[in-house]
């Protein structure tokens, strides 16, 4: 049976073993030509999907005002994303998507519409989640790790946008949208700068999207975003806002905005629009009236345009964005050409009957009012039509266009925001040659054409300024991540529009017009303030106007500027009624704020405000004797005084009561506050101080007519301290139409 | 193992001389085998440790068990070779007959994996029978090839009635030999084995056990007109399974498709494939280095497994990848060597079918991991993580050693 190995299987086997290693061979030559050949471009492929290329994600800069307070910042956040394509299981699906709606407190079926989509690798879920849900859904998905969760739902890094202050400068500041990209504001016209640089984190991944044990990372660092430093001061701004916000409840305007400018820069200190929306949620309407006004629509089609225009309109910076027709404001700018061109001298006389004929029309003063013979001193308190209807006639179109154009009213302000109006020639205002004696007219008072607020404040800060009109602006410097100064805004003089001189006697008139005029609502004691009021019809809606003023302050070195518009208001509805007793309180506040010391006339001083003396060490007797100009109120039974309020040195009406406490601990004396609204100023210093309070008088006391108050800075029958000041409003109800 | 000494002193056993094979073992081979099961491990150990982290627990669980089958086959090895070759014969129809029994059974038992009825799970680890009736179609032949060495070589008319009518009909010009009678009944005998590997939808093995048939003929001196046929038909079969992929099992099917369109479903059907090439071209001339591999993490399909191959181009690079790939050329080229010193043909053709086993296994997995052909489930002897495959192929090379004994044996 033995039968040894034939030389035919010797043979055979051997052309088997040839055949197989010709294969193998050709299975060499294979490997060669995918390594060696090709094999940069295989490794290529596979460091692809073996790197995972982490963006990280560059901050956006910081938004400061100009103490530095932070008005918007970024935070490190979370973004949610699911790879559809990778679901392969009911129970992945399922899990995925309770997990998801669950911890996000999504809609189950739009996330469940989304993990269906298998033929997609990349879902997003949900941006801007903080670390604490980043938390609990990496919890889930390790706790689900049979189920391979890691390999369907991702997380990349996101930002998210935080604006501390809430709806703060909301207008100005605007917010981003998804992409942390600027949707409008600073947000949208700083986006580059703000924005910075991505980085990278390249890692090596394994097939699950875990990191490989080895340490193979490299990282590119992302460079942060540039920060701005406003101009804007917070506490400013927070006056402007306050006070706008008042206004827009007092006179029921639809909106009311305003600027507060530096005069020697063009720096914007504060701007609002109100009403104005919460930073945080844009997208949340904030105005009660808007959101009631849509409630009551039908459909869903009129609802969600509803909401969109109010969305629009909240976003909307005003101060900038809106055109009105100026009124009387614009006279100073006619009387300002009229000086400049020598065509009228501040002693020239005008008789105003009240009206005029211009071509065919009669154009009338506010009320029909009878100004009667009057120089420009006069005419600019009173406001009177006719007087500057024949200025502008008599400056013919070409000088009364000239210093339209010098004052900037036909070019943007080139203010760093986005969104400006741009001023359109045969649109917004007449070009030279249009300008027909009719329309010359008109535009001589500040009707038929129309302009923005800042062009306004600009224009009127020039005055300030003398004569210098500057460039507006709102960034003050650029900081790079670390707080270097990259770029510093410097105040850039656009032009030299009126001579000093000129400048200066027009803003002694504006001071007149706040002192006896229009504008007196705006006055405050110490400050001495130039303003001028004006109230325009609204094209657009019949029957509504803007009530408006601008001025600036203190008179012989001004600082400020202040615009303030009120749309719509009711009730009181003239510039000089509802506007300029706003600009008067922001005046008085902010000029303090500035440290400007006030400097009082005489007659101020003796009505308004004497300093409280030193009372304390002294003995109850020789207090009473030496303080003539004030009531003493004793408490307690012992001999020397030992606290007072208010305390020495405060400034108090003159007859104020000064409460001095005899005994060490003494319980403080109380009172309920009266009320001192609807009084003149001596009834409402009797009864404060009969109740034992001292009041301090703001707003307009240095002019005729009736002044009565009409705010308290704390309410009445409130409980306070004896001896506490009460900020008493006052103003005049007489000549301020317009 | 070297014993062959310790044998001769035991020459008073009579009884035992009876069953322990003499001489020493064959020392290339002995060598090579063991250079290939070292490297085989080292690379297990690399290849596997991301994915053992991730799927069973530790780093070096699958590690550790292949460990532990390799010491078992060993000693199995070394058992199987001191056991005389002529005995071996006895078992070739044992050993084939629990081969088509298990091929049997398996299609009965629960799939291990869904669509696939390949393995037995014997709790401790699955156990594929197609492993060993590798093993039994070649011991089967082997011992039929050499009974029928005659019948097949001659010209022996069939003594078959249905040749013997056909003889009549045809006026004895159409004779039928019982050469044609035997391949043809060998022929069913590989198609009983191929189909029943066929029905486990496991296309490799199938392929495989066709292909060994093949050779197992060639070698055991069938005539060389059947291979022509045998040739023709083979192309034929894979020109049509080109041009139709369909008429194969739809995942076969695809891999056809996959195989001939580069850019077909990336990450899909040809998500192995592709991060097999990745592997295989990120290793250069001279490799990432051992254990720094990048595509074993997770990258590629269980990278311990039927794509080791792929590892060891990535760390060892080309140089590292052909020096294995000539490492199995000259082991098998030694186990041929082996076959044909043999005594007998039995012993011959069963050393020579275990050494293209080994070939064939080799060439068709670097094959598919190289993309040279479409994917199918093909392991790489001595490399791929895998218990039972580990312990049959080592026992196998006892059975080589064993008949190696007998050429040195001095008689």
């Amino acid at each position: 049976m033995k039968r040894k190995p034939t030389k035919r299987m010797a043979l055979r086997s051997h052309i088997a073993f040839l055949g197989l290693s010709v294969f193998m061979l050709a299975l060499i030559g294979n490997l060669f030509w995918i390594q060696i050949i090709n094999g940069e471009s295989y490794r290529l492929k596979a460091e692809r999907q073996q790197m995972s290329d982490t963006v990280l994600s560059a901050h956006r800069g910081v938004i400061y005002d100009s103490n530095m307070k932070v008005i918007a910042q970024s935070a490190t956040a979370y973004l949610v994303y699911i790879n559809p394509s990778m679901i392969k299981t009911e129970t992945q699906k399922t899990l995925v998507v309770d997990g998801l709606s669950q911890i996000f407190d999504l809609d189950r079926e739009t996330v469940l519409k989304k993990a269906e989509k298998s033929s997609y690798g990349y879902e997003k879920i949900i941006g801007k989640i903080d670390q604490t849900k980043k938390d609990e859904l990496s919890a889930y998905i390790a706790e689900h790790s049979k189920d391979k969760l890691s390999t369907i739902i991702g997380i990349d890094p996101d930002t998210k946008r935080y604006y501390p202050l809430g709806s703060f400068a909301s207008s100005i500041v605007g917010f981003t949208g998804s992409e942390d990209v600027g949707r409008s504001g600073l947000e949208l016209y700083y986006n580059s700068e703000l924005t910075g640089t991505s980085g990278r984190i390249i890692t090596a991944k394994n097939a699950l999207a875990d990191a490989m044990p080895n340490d193979y990372e490299t990282t590119y660092d992302a460079s942060d975003g540039s920060s701005l430093v406003l101009t804007i001061d917070e506490v400013i701004q927070y006056y402007l806002e306050q006070q706008l916000m008042q206004a827009i409840e007092e006179c029921e305007a639809k909106y009311a905005y305003g600027i507060v400018m530096d005069v020697e820069t063009g720096a914007i200190l504060g701007m609002s629009s109100m009403p104005d929306y919460n930073l945080n949620e844009p997208y949340t309407i904030k105005s009660e009236a808007a959101l009631g006004a849509i409630d009551e629509l039908e459909t869903d089609e009129e609802k969600n345009q509803a909401t969109n225009d109010a969305l629009f309109a909240q976003w909307r910076n005003r101060a900038i964005s809106d055109s009105y027709e100026p009124g009387s404001v614009f006279k100073i700018f006619v009387a300002a050409a009229g000086l400049e061109e020598g065509v009228i001298t501040p002693e020239s006389t005008y008789n105003c009957t009240g009206q005029i004929k211009v071509a065919n029309y009669y154009q009338h003063c506010y009320h029909h009012t009878a100004h009667g013979v009057q120089t420009l001193r006069e005419a600019l308190p009173y406001s009177c039509n006719t007087f500057f209807i024949t200025l502008g006639q008599k400056l013919g179109r070409e000088k009364f266009f000239k210093y339209f154009e010098a004052f900037g009213f036909t070019t943007k302000t080139g203010i760093d925001l986005p969104a400006e109006a741009t001023p359109k020639e045969g649109v917004t205002y007449y070009g030279v040659d249009k300008l027909g004696i009719a329309e010359l007219s008109s535009e001589s008072f500040g009707q038929t054409f129309q302009i923005t607020p800042i062009q306004m404040i600009t224009a009127v800060a020039c005055l300030g300024n003398e004569g210098k009109l500057m460039t507006p602006y709102i960034v003050a410097k650029v900081l790079d991540a670390d707080g270097n100064i990259i770029k510093e805004t410097t105040p850039t003089v656009k032009r030299q529009v009126v001579s000093e001189q000129t400048a200066k006697t027009i803003s002694s008139f504006m001071e007149e017009v706040v002192i006896s005029g229009t504008a007196k609502n705006a006055y405050v004691a110490g400050y001495h303030i130039c303003g001028k009021t004006g109230t325009s019809d609204k094209l657009t809606v019949p029957g509504e106007n803007i009530a408006s003023f601008a001025g600036f302050a203190p008179a012989n070195d001004p600082k400020i500027a202040v615009l303030i518009a009120i749309d719509e208001p009711q009730g009181i509805n003239t510039g000089g009624g509802a506007a300029a007793p706003v600009a008067g309180r922001i005046f008085e506040n902010v000029l303090a704020y500035l440290n400007i010391t006030p400097q009082y006339s005489d007659s101020e001083i003796e009505s308004l405000t004497m300093t409280a003396p030193n009372l304390v060490g002294q003995t109850t007797t020789s207090a009473v004797s030496s303080s003539s100009n004030f009531t003493v109120r004793i408490v307690g039974s012992g001999e020397k005084v030992l606290t007072q309020v208010p305390s020495s040195g405060q400034s108090m009406p003159k007859g104020g009561v000064i409460v001095v406490y005899t005994e060490e601990d003494a319980v403080r004396e109380t009172g309920a506050v009266p009320n001192l609204i609807g009084l003149t100023l001596t009834e409402a210093n009797r009864k404060a101080v009969n109740a034992g309070f001292n009041i301090k008088i703001s707003g307009a006391t240095q002019t005729k007519g009736n002044i009565l108050s009409y705010r308290q800075s704390v309410p009445e029958g409130t409980n306070a301290e004896l001896g506490t000041t009460i900020t008493v409003y006052f103003r005049s109800d007489q000549d301020v139409s317009d | 193992m070297a014993s062959g000494q310790k044998a001769k002193t035991k020459k008073n056993n009579s009884l035992l001389n009876l069953f322990v094979a003499k001489g020493s073992v064959d020392i290339p081979f002995f060598l090579l085998l063991m250079t290939i099961v070292t490297a085989g491990l080292v690379m297990v150990f690399s290849a596997s440790y991301t994915y053992s982290y991730y799927h069973r627990g530790g780093s070096t669980v699958i590690f550790t068990k292949q460990l532990i089958f390799v010491a078992i086959g060993l000693v199995l090895m070394w058992i199987v070779s001191r056991v005389r070759y002529e005995y071996f014969r006895y078992f070739a129809i044992l050993i084939a007959g629990v081969s088509v029994a298990l091929l049997v059974l398996v299609l009965f038992l629960p799939e291990y994996r869904p669509g696939f009825k390949r393995w037995i799970n014997l709790g401790f680890t699955t156990f594929q029978p197609s492993e060993i009736a590798k093993l039994g179609l070649i011991i089967l032949l082997a011992f039929l090839l050499e009974k029928d060495s005659k019948i097949i070589t001659g010209k022996i008319p069939s003594d078959l009635k249905l040749c013997r009518r056909i003889s009549g009909i045809t006026n004895g010009k159409l004779v039928i030999y019982k050469s044609f009678t035997t391949v043809i009944f060998y022929g069913i005998i590989i198609m009983l084995f191929a189909g029943l590997v066929y029905l486990e939808n496991h296309v490799s093995g199938t392929i495989l056990i066709l292909g060994l048939g093949v050779i197992m003929l060639f070698m055991g001196e069938v005539k060389n007109k059947w291979f022509y046929i045998i040739g023709a038909i083979a192309l034929l079969l894979i020109a049509v399974l080109i041009i139709n992929p369909q008429i194969l099992a739809k995942y076969a099917g695809e891999r056809i498709v996959a195989w001939l369109d580069k850019d077909y479903s990336p990450m899909g059907a040809r998500w192995q494939t592709n991060n097999s090439l990745y592997a295989i071209g990120s290793g250069g001339l001279t490799g990432t280095g051992l254990g720094q591999s990048k595509q074993k993490h997770l990258y590629v399909a269980e990278p311990q497994n039927d794509f080791i191959f792929a590892i060891v181009c990535e760390e060892l690079g080309f140089i590292g990848a052909a020096a294995i790939i000539i490492l199995f050329a000259l082991f098998i080229y030694r186990g041929i060597k082996i076959g044909l010193r043999a005594k007998d043909k039995f012993s011959s053709l069963l050393v020579m079918g275990i050494a293209f086993q080994i070939g064939i296994q080799v060439a068709l997995n670097i094959a598919v991991v190289s993309d040279f052909m479409p994917n199918t489930g093909i392991s790489l002897p001595f490399f791929s993580a895998g218990g039972t495959s580990v312990v049959i192929l080592l026992m196998e090379m006892g059975m080589i050693l064993s008949v190696s004994r007998s050429i040195t044996k001095k008689e």
